[in-house]
């Protein structure tokens, strides 16, 4: 039925398979849609969010899922800048979930506003020395970046490649996509990082703080580096995915092997910062304000030091391990485990980063503060997900998104 | 001879509460609310959510019956200086709605600015920033009540104690109407100052020696605004926040609950600097 | 020219992109964010002419003077007034809400009449002329079937033209049914008038010039007397240095800001008065002047035999040390003061302990003396002729009263803790039609259930309240009167004042609604009733009776909104330690409560809070809103509770509980508190409301559904401090 659109010499499965794919997901898209609805008609009060729990469940998956798609800038420096050429077999594909994890943050910004109407005074009124400022425009610049690193992609399909005047510019575009990846590292440097100055500029919130350099605090390079080294997991992550679901060996094992292995070493560098990260602020910089490490990991029903140790040693050390040796990245399994623990790791960082922040009492005669989503928030940020899954399954289908396709299935 | 001068010009307007005479009795709470059109809704017992600029809370000593013993702490806006001239909410608002204001050390709110980004909420230690969850709904006819001199606030947004900034306009045009610069100590006070029945809040210019907060506190500016008064504290010192509320009690434990300290750290010798 | 798909979607293309280089996309975008700064719905108050005007409020007893704030004709806020007597510019939180009484959803907007059944809800609008018909028809018939006896008012007080002008409708009818609502002040005249015998007068505290205050649970910050006063007070107190020592099982705000917290065994503060009377006496640190005092010997005889240091430690849980040390450093202070009445003393309490504690200030020799108490008389400004009674009525008032005031007990002028009782039992003559203005007894009285039932056996019920509050909406007829800041009325002001003030309330704004002065109402009620009923009243209106009544007074209250007598004002007496009424009836024995231990094995106490009014008033929503997290949760109110205590009953912060006494039951949250005594519940006064509007009922539960009332011996007024109570889980 749609035959014409596919393209040329890969197999895909039926349009009516397609269909219902397509229906179910986007069931839940519709209800991702009507919370969202629900909340900007009717305001916040639709969330469990409260005057001690500021951001929440929303912020934490704008974290985390430009960390999750931070294997675009990486991957794209990777290849464009540092030359690691065959990178090009899944660089699309690389580009592709990074503008999803973007757009998504993007749309989950705009939800999560009280004024959604006046978003754009964080443009037009700019404090430069917020960093959600800093943030927001590099936010928005490197998502130009990712949808003009998309849109050849996209013009690349058989039936539009067919116009001259679309093929022509698909093929410029790539001639001078070096620039745009070099612009997008840049871009994605800054808001990576000015992501993680969020939570470590807050000088008043003794967990989250961190000194730095400049006006930069640790945490800023940390989430740069973080976003590096998880980025290109949650990459091979859904690549691994999609390749099982659609039953086909997608990009050649070397290809995975470079990304796993620079993931690795990115991982393991920065596990060692986050771990001194770590040890000077539980012995200095807590301290010198009054807190020993234990206090912000007890007295409450969840936040446990074991939310520590599972990021840094179970869904740090341990994948790093096994991206770092060739056996473990030669096992398909234990490659899976370790960029799903990955995931995990990267994700659990931006939720304390955020929620445990907000959960932990500055004010001595303040108690802990746990916080349960409404289903608005977990609908609306399941949305973008069921979004991501929309997009790539059309994608997969039209786009020639994996160079490698055809010859590893003849 | 310069530095003098410079100082008498910029006002610092800050408040000495005096936690032995605090009673607790909620009415610096309710001057506020009438004073500044704060909403209600029909069940505020939620403290995670209840707008209140202006809140008294409940400190226990931790002891045990019969040592047991309370003390209540009003917690207004600090208006925080910051140390290195960045007040904690200030410095991270991305669309400038909330500004310090160097001529009189306020810390205000601009609610047709703000966007409801609630940074500043999550860069507050005190949680002195409330979010308008609901649109303000009053009962009919109970908007005959409300203040011309504080707009009342839309959904959407942040807001906080002001130091009741209004009566400071209008003490100011009265003054220049009357071809004055500088107002009297008295002429400009909040409503939970004048409101409290039992006295104990003290509003004024810290920065001039002839205020009484400024006698009370003993600021040093040299030295982020710590009190000189071994009986003075302000919340949480040790983040440099700088505030411009103090505190007096002169009991141990009550100061001692102004901020965190390490279980074997000399309190008196941290406290004094 | 053909439009083919192709040339469509170029157009719309480029229309778009077009349309992108121009201002319309921006424009919108602003324009919508200047929609968002205006939202129709969110108010904008209307600017105008600024004006001030002082009065008084009347939301307590204190009679605080206040300064309203005025935008045109709106009352924008309320403050404390500069320089008045009593509260010299400060102000409670209930007085600062009082606009949302005004202007908010409970007031009552025209006369009323019940269409449906009790407590229904359902009124019909009807007019004033037709409300005061409604009214004259009922008590004609009444009167006719000569039952005139059987009509009766509560009223907030007895003094004032309001409650006087009440009182004389009642008389000229041809009732004695005037009834009040019970306070501390009751037990104070009592007290005073036994033991020094000196008739209408109030005890006045000179806080001000004390320097040792003994406080028998008496809640100084948590709104005993006049609560801002008190506040002033005891802020003087602590710059000054000056101690205050809190006897109270619980640690309420009063013991916490207090120099010295004793807890004490509830109920047993006067073998605690009488054993530090006995300290005092034995090692001779009475004022020598008192021991010539009648009764002095029998006095010390009983407390020498019956009050020794080690059998009141016993009774009250407090060491001898304590006892002996806290005795001495009352005595030796130079200007002692002991008072008593529990919490903010709106329950009158055990007349043994006030006269204990009485006893105790006239052993420092503090009566009538700086620092002490002072046997102040009540402001007697009314000076109305008698009304020229007809038959009908001459008849009717020679009847006893219904609770026995003046007859059963004969000290007492007003008993309505003893009206449902006696009217349930059928003791009493049938009760025929009953007023109640600026009092809500269905909610404020203890035993709701009894006070609920007597009022159903009441055919005809008719509610002077502005608010619709538990009594109203259980009338047969509501004319509601102006809120105090719609009318004139003076305010005699006693409540502990050691110079009492008359204050004049006065009109702030013009009455919002279609509602009468309550004093223009009783005047046409008489005018309707008609003969001698009406010529007693010879007045136009009540703003005419007023000025008349107060006379040369009128203009000095009209210029500045209070008349304060700044001399002392103070009535002298033989002091007599032992009257007759002690020694024949209770010999200062303690009262009981209700409910046995074996079922019951804990205490439910109430407890008051500045923040919660619990008479008349109920909390409006600002005040509601400063209520604490601990004592009000959703639609739970919490009961304190000695962690120990917890502990035992398997009981953990905030979890549900259900509260048993012999009175009722209740659902609760606990909240486990260091600073009450294990084995007692706390359960504050104010909570629990059924009427009014959405933000103050059905939060919490009401104290007095499940306590009873017990009678004191001596006085007939309620003597409970609390009742045996269970705490089971939920």
């Amino acid at each position: 039925m749609d035959s014409a659109l596919i393209p040329e010499g890969v197999n895909r499965c039926s349009f009516g398979k397609f269909a219902i794919g397509i229906i179910i997901v986007g069931g839940v898209l519709l209800w991702g849609v009507y919370a969202m609805l629900l909340i900007w008609l009717k305001g916040l009060n639709q969330t469990n969010m409260n005057d001690y729990y500021g951001f929440a469940l929303w912020i934490w998956a704008d974290l985390g899922v430009i960390a999750l798609g931070g294997g675009a800038f990486f991957t794209g420096l990777l290849r464009y800048i540092i030359g690691k050429d065959e990178l090009k077999n899944i660089i699309n594909y690389a580009v592709l979930i990074g503008f999803i994890c973007y757009s998504s943050a993007l749309l989950i910004l705009a939800i999560d506003i009280g004024q959604p109407l006046r978003g754009w005074f964080i443009f037009w009124h700019a404090n430069v020395h917020s960093m959600l400022t800093e943030v927001a425009f590099c936010l928005s610049c490197y998502f130009a970046v990712l949808t003009i690193e998309y849109i050849p992609l996209i013009l690349e399909n058989r039936q539009i490649d067919k116009v001259p005047f679309f093929h022509n510019l698909a093929h410029n575009m790539h001639e001078v996509m070096a620039i745009f990846a070099a612009t997008g590292a840049f871009l994605s440097f800054f808001h990576q990082g000015s992501l993680g100055g969020v939570a470590g500029v807050l000088y008043s919130r003794p967990f989250a703080f961190r000194e730095g350099i400049f006006i930069w605090p640790w945490t800023f390079f940390l989430f740069t580096w973080s976003a590096a080294a998880y980025g290109p997991c949650f990459t091979l992550f859904v690549t691994r995915l999609t390749e099982k679901i659609s039953g086909k060996k997608l990009v050649k094992q070397n290809v995975i092997d470079l990304l796993a292995k620079i993931s690795g070493w990115t991982m393991g560098t920065y596990l060692i910062a986050k771990i001194i990260d770590t040890w000077y602020w539980a012995t200095v910089s807590a301290p010198s304000m009054g807190f020993n490490l234990i206090d912000f990991y007890s007295n409450n029903s969840f936040y446990g030091i074991w939310i520590l140790v599972a990021e840094i040693v179970i869904c740090g050390i341990i994948p790093a391990s096994i991206l770092l040796t060739p056996k473990g990245r030669s096992n398909s399994t234990l490659l899976f485990t370790a960029v799903s623990l990955a995931c995990i790791g990267v994700l659990l960082n931006r939720w304390v980063m955020v929620l445990q922040v907000m959960a932990i009492p500055v004010m001595t005669f303040e108690n802990w503060v746990l916080y349960i989503p409404s289903w608005q928030e977990v609908a609306t940020t399941i949305l973008p997900v069921a979004y991501g899954i929309i997009l790539i399954m059309i994608s997969f289908r039209y786009l020639p998104i994996f160079p490698q396709e055809r010859e590893l299935n003849p | 001879m310069k530095e003098e001068g410079k100082h008498k010009k910029a006002k610092k307007y800050g408040m000495v509460i005096n936690l032995d005479a605090c009673t607790g009795c909620g009415a610096c709470m309710v001057a506020c609310m009438a004073e500044n059109n704060v909403p209600f809704k029909e069940d505020e017992s939620n403290k995670l959510d209840s707008i209140a600029w202006m809140r008294v809370y409940k400190l226990t000593n931790g002891k045990s019956y019969p040592e047991a013993d309370i003390c209540y702490l009003p917690r207004p806006c600090m208006h925080c200086e910051g140390d290195h001239g960045h007040s904690p909410c200030v410095s991270v608002c991305p669309a400038t709605a909330t500004d310090y204001n160097h001529d009189t050390g306020i810390v205000s709110q601009i609610y047709t600015r703000c966007f409801g980004c609630r940074y500043c909420m999550v860069a507050c230690p005190y949680h002195a920033r409330y979010f308008n969850w609901w649109d303000p709904v009053w009962p009919e006819g109970s908007t005959k009540y409300l203040s011309p001199n504080v707009s009342p606030r839309m959904r959407g947004i942040v807001e906080k104690c002001s130091f009741c900034f209004h009566r400071y306009q209008l003490a100011m045009d009265k003054a220049y109407v009357e071809g004055r610069t500088v107002l009297e100590e008295n002429e400009y006070q909040t409503s939970c100052t004048q409101a409290c029945p039992a006295g104990a809040i003290t509003f004024g210019d810290l920065n001039n020696p002839e205020h009484k907060v400024h006698q009370l506190a003993k600021p040093d500016n040299k030295h982020g605004g710590r009190p000189g008064n071994p009986n003075v504290f302000r919340l949480l010192e040790r983040l440099g926040t700088n505030p411009k509320v103090y505190y007096m009690s002169s009991r141990e434990w009550v100061r001692r609950a102004g901020d965190n300290y390490l279980g074997d750290e000399d309190f008196a010798k941290t406290h004094r600097h | 020219m053909k439009i083919g798909r192709r040339s469509f979607l170029s157009f719309v293309i480029g229309g778009a992109a077009g349309s992108a280089f121009t201002p319309l996309p921006w424009k919108l975008i602003d324009d919508s964010s200047i929609w968002s700064q205006n939202w129709p719905w969110t108010p904008v108050p209307s600017d105008g002419e600024y004006s001030q005007k002082n009065t008084v409020c009347t939301l307590c007893p204190g009679g605080c003077g206040i300064t309203v704030r005025k935008v045109d004709d709106r009352a924008v806020k309320i403050e404390g007034m500069k320089g008045h007597p009593v509260n010299a510019g400060g102000i409670c939180l209930l007085g600062l809400s009082g606009l949302q009484l005004l202007y908010g959803p409970t007031r009552v907007k025209s006369p009323l009449k019940r269409v449906g059944e009790r407590g229904e809800g359902k009124w019909e609008k009807i007019s004033w002329d037709e409300a005061i018909s409604e009214v004259a028809k009922n008590l004609a018939e009444i009167r006719s079937q000569g039952e005139s006896h059987a009509v009766g008012a509560i009223v907030n007080s007895d003094k004032g033209t309001v409650s006087n002008l009440f009182k004389r409708f009642l008389t000229a009818y041809g009732s004695p049914n005037f009834m009040t609502t019970p306070s501390i002040q009751d037990s104070y005249r009592m007290t005073i008038s036994l033991m020094q015998e000196v008739i209408n007068a109030q005890a006045g505290f000179d806080v001000e010039n004390a320097d040792f205050i003994l406080s028998f649970g008496s809640g100084i910050i948590d709104g005993w007397g006049s609560p801002v006063r008190m506040f002033k007070a005891n802020s003087a107190w602590k710059a000054d240095g000056k101690k205050v020592v809190q006897i109270e099982s619980r640690l309420s705000n009063t013991a916490a800001k207090s120099d010295k917290w004793i807890p004490i065994n509830p109920g047993t503060e006067a073998a605690l008065a009488l054993g530090l009377a006995n300290v005092i006496i034995t090692n001779s640190l009475d004022s020598k002047k008192i021991s010539q005092s009648t009764g002095f010997e029998s006095f010390k005889k009983l407390v020498q035999n019956e009050y020794s240091t080690d059998k009141v430690s016993k009774i009250t849980g407090i060491n001898s040390t304590a006892i002996v040390s806290l005795a001495k450093n009352f005595a030796q202070a130079s200007k002692p003061l002991a008072i008593c009445g529990k919490g903010q003393g709106s329950a009158p309490g055990s007349l043994d302990e006030f006269m204990a504690v009485h006893a105790l200030n006239a052993l420092v020799g503090n009566i009538n003396e700086e620092g002490g108490v002072w046997a102040v008389s009540e402001p007697d400004y009314i000076k109305w002729s008698d009304p020229e009674l007809d038959s009908v009525a001459s008849t009717g008032v020679q009847k006893e009263r219904i609770d026995g005031a003046g007859s059963e007990y004969l000290h007492a002028t007003s008993l309505l803790n003893r009206f449902p009782e006696v009217i349930n039992s059928g003791e009493g003559y049938p009760f025929k039609a009953l007023f109640v203005s600026d009092a809500n007894p269905l909610y404020s009285m203890p035993d709701s259930k009894a006070i609920k039932a007597a009022f159903k056996s009441i055919p005809f019920v008719v509610s002077f309240s502005s608010y619709m509050d538990e009594t109203a909406s259980n009338a047969d007829l509501i004319l509601p009167n102006h809120v105090y800041l719609e009318r004139y009325e003076d305010v005699p002001t006693l409540a502990g004042l050691s110079k009492p003030i008359v204050g004049l309330a006065r009109p702030v704004v013009k009455p919002q609604f279609n509602t009468k002065h309550v004093g223009d109402v009783i005047m046409l009620m008489a005018k309707a009733l008609g003969g001698k009923i009406a010529d007693a009243f010879p007045w136009d209106n009540y703003e005419a009776c007023l000025k008349e009544t107060l006379g040369i007074k009128w203009d000095a209250l009209v210029e500045n909104g209070f008349e304060f007598n700044g001399d002392k004002c103070m009535l002298e007496g033989d002091f007599n330690f032992y009257p007759e009424a002690m020694k024949s009836l209770s010999d200062f024995s303690p009262v009981s409560i209700e409910g046995s231990a074996l079922s019951y094995p804990l205490i439910l106490m109430p407890y008051d809070s500045i923040r919660l009014a619990n008479g008349y008033i109920g909390d409006p929503p600002f005040a509601i809103k400063a209520v604490e997290d601990t004592v009000l949760k959703g639609k739970d109110a919490y009961v304190e509770v000695n962690p120990k205590t917890g502990k035992e009953l398997g009981l953990t912060q905030g979890r549900h509980a259900f509260l048993y006494t012999p009175r009722g039951k209740a659902k609760v949250k606990v909240n486990l508190y260091e600073g009450i005594m294990p084995g007692i519940v706390a359960l504050p006064r104010g909570l629990g409301h059924t009427a009014y509007d959405k933000y103050l009922a059905d939060k919490g539960c009401n104290f007095n559904e499940l306590i009873g009332s017990v009678e004191d011996q001596v006085s007939g007024l309620d003597a409970a401090w609390g009742i045996r109570a269970r705490l089971t889980k939920v």
